[in-house]
């Protein structure tokens, strides 16, 4: 047998290559950004230390508020458009459709491919000279539709929230699936003697059963709305005039455009912290609807 | 079973056909395009190409650099995938089958990497990365690929392994053998499913990942096949077929890893997504 302090050793052993890395890597760099966060820095000069200025600063941007709004708008598409529509394809694969298969295959693939060329090809859809959508708009005889979608203000903000509904909502659907098949089918067939069918069956008896994975995949959805970066960077680079602008492509510009790192990292802790709270919140909310 | 109206199958087929076109038709329009002529795609774009025009993809794979895209985004890949799996494994060993003080603990700091933001941290990563003059190499990428990425790692491989019985490395005890000798003649040969899932995880992960590349990568010769192929597209404006045979090149591998593996990857991807 193992000594005991063998045994220690060979644990601390083990565990050490990886902390190392985690905690250097992702841990201690959160403490950097919030120690930045309170300099006046470009990276190069001395730091200068400037208190809560920069978080003074930045509350008083008002592109700092677009952004905010616009990752609002980002989380509501997320939360209306996927979910929903997530949960409605699942209920539909789950009843053992002809062609299951092939949609669920299909419904997954965006999720597959990277958000750069997810961007890429929708940049080619929204195209205003030879796009697609400008195409398909002018065959059938409503050249009036037509629109610069991505560089019109009005429609830019709509062009990138379609374009995220189709990156990620295979996504809500596959969970919502697994979920639907753990059901017992002991729960449906007593259900179905009660008499209940349907639309009602689904609204009375599965949705609150898969009432946890629903949860679930809202706070995800909330989460992943604060991380929009690469589909916004590369669809539109947060414009024109900063109208698609979100706090990550934000933080960029100012970080690694403008070089104020100090400014960038207070916007950084902030998007930490924003989804960190909504994420408590719709957790507690859920869990008092239980 | 209660019967459907056909009136259901009406509304249901309806229903996912539409999707199943909205997910289709953008990447189809795409891979057409691309066997068009320049001409023929702005004349008529949406009818089928005349000769199918191969020349934009030798042209594309050219001019797009596309096979050091390639190149560099297997290599980065692969490392940060094995230094992942092989220290996530071994952590989540420990984690899963040994009971010591500090274990809830560390458990907790590991997961506690799903909630970050990976944007919090990229600009202190970057002066990290600066002052140790690993910026713009291999390894930039490397280390926070693999550190984002234990996590989620460590999460699932310590959930799975939790469910062994505890008497499964008695025998190795009873013949003397080492906690790591255990660890690799034992554990992880079981354990081979849960690892399955994590490399696709991981490596699906890793290849399209795009933020850190962004940062941290500033040579030509060391860009990843999204940084690369984004910036192609960003200077090839004049040529749309050109930018839509890169993309597709870009497409297919990821297309057929996807349709091989299917059932792991989403059975992981619904690991990952329910818990994490």
């Amino acid at each position: 047998m193992h000594t005991l302090r063998n045994t220690k050793l060979a644990i601390f052993v083990g565990l050490l290559p990886s902390l190392i890395i985690y905690i250097g890597v992702a841990i201690i760099p959160i403490l950097f950004s919030l120690y930045y966060s309170f300099f006046n820095w470009d990276g190069i000069s001395p730091k200068i230390f400037i208190g809560f200025e920069n978080f003074v600063d930045i509350f008083k941007d008002d592109i700092f508020w677009l952004s905010l709004k616009n990752n609002v708008v980002i989380m509501i598409t997320g939360l209306i458009g996927q979910i929903p529509l997530g949960l409605a394809l699942a209920l539909l694969l789950n009843k053992g459709l002809k062609g299951n298969g092939f949609f669920r295959t299909v419904g997954f693939l965006p999720v597959v491919v990277s958000s750069v060329m997810v961007s890429l090809i929708w940049g080619m859809i929204y195209n205003t000279e030879y796009g697609f959508l400008n195409g398909i708009l002018g065959v059938i005889g409503l050249e009036s539709w037509q629109k610069n979608w991505l560089g019109d203000p009005d429609w830019s903000m709509l062009s990138i929230s379609l374009a995220y509904i189709w990156q990620n909502c295979g996504l809500y659907m596959i969970i919502f699936l697994a979920a639907l098949q753990n059901i017992s089918s002991e729960v449906n067939e007593a259900a179905e003697l009660d008499g209940a069918r349907g639309l009602r069956k689904v609204f009375t008896i599965t949705i609150p059963i898969i009432r946890p994975t629903i949860l679930v995949t809202i706070i995800f959805s909330i989460s992943n709305s604060f991380r929009v970066f690469d589909l916004i960077q590369i669809l539109t680079g947060g414009g024109p005039a900063h109208q698609t602008e979100v706090m990550t492509i934000y933080m960029y510009n100012n970080a690694f455009v403008s070089r104020q790192f100090g400014y960038g990292s207070a916007v950084s802790i902030l998007i930490l912290l924003f989804s960190f709270i909504v994420v408590v919140i719709a957790n507690r909310v859920g869990r008092e609807k239980n | 079973m209660n019967k459907k109206t056909p009136l259901y199958y009406v509304i249901a087929y309806t229903f996912l056909g539409a999707f199943a076109l909205f997910n289709i038709v953008p990447i189809f329009y795409m891979i057409v395009g691309s066997f068009k002529t320049e001409q023929e795609y702005a004349t008529s774009p949406f009818s089928l190409p005349e000769v199918l025009q191969f020349s934009n993809y030798a042209k594309a794979w050219d001019i797009a650099n596309m096979d050091l895209y390639f190149i560099n985004s297997l290599l980065i890949t692969f490392a940060s995938l094995m230094v992942t799996v092989l220290l996530g494994s071994l952590a989540a060993y420990f984690l899963s089958r040994f009971e010591f003080k500090l274990r809830g603990a560390t458990y907790a700091l590991f997961l506690l990497g799903m909630l970050i933001p990976i944007h919090a941290t990229l600009i202190p990563i970057f002066m990290i990365m600066k002052n140790l003059s690993l910026l713009d190499t291999y390894l930039s990428l490397i280390l926070p690929y693999t550190a984002f990425h234990l996590s989620l790692t460590i999460f699932i491989l310590e959930g799975f392994m939790r469910t062994f019985p505890r008497d499964l490395e008695e025998s190795g005890v009873m013949e003397g053998a080492g906690l790591y000798r255990i660890f690799w003649s034992i554990i992880l040969p079981i354990t081979r499913p849960a690892i399955a899932t994590v490399v696709i995880l991981n490596f699906i992960y890793n290849w399209n990942e795009y933020l850190f590349a962004l940062v941290l990568i500033s040579s030509e010769s060391l860009k990843t096949l999204p940084l690369g192929i984004a910036n192609f597209v960003g200077v090839e404006t004049a040529s749309l077929t050109l930018q839509m045979a890169a993309l597709t090149i870009a497409l297919v591998p990821i297309i057929i890893f996807y349709l091989l593996l299917q059932k792991q990857l989403v059975n992981g991807m619904v690991a990952g997504a329910v818990k994490g």
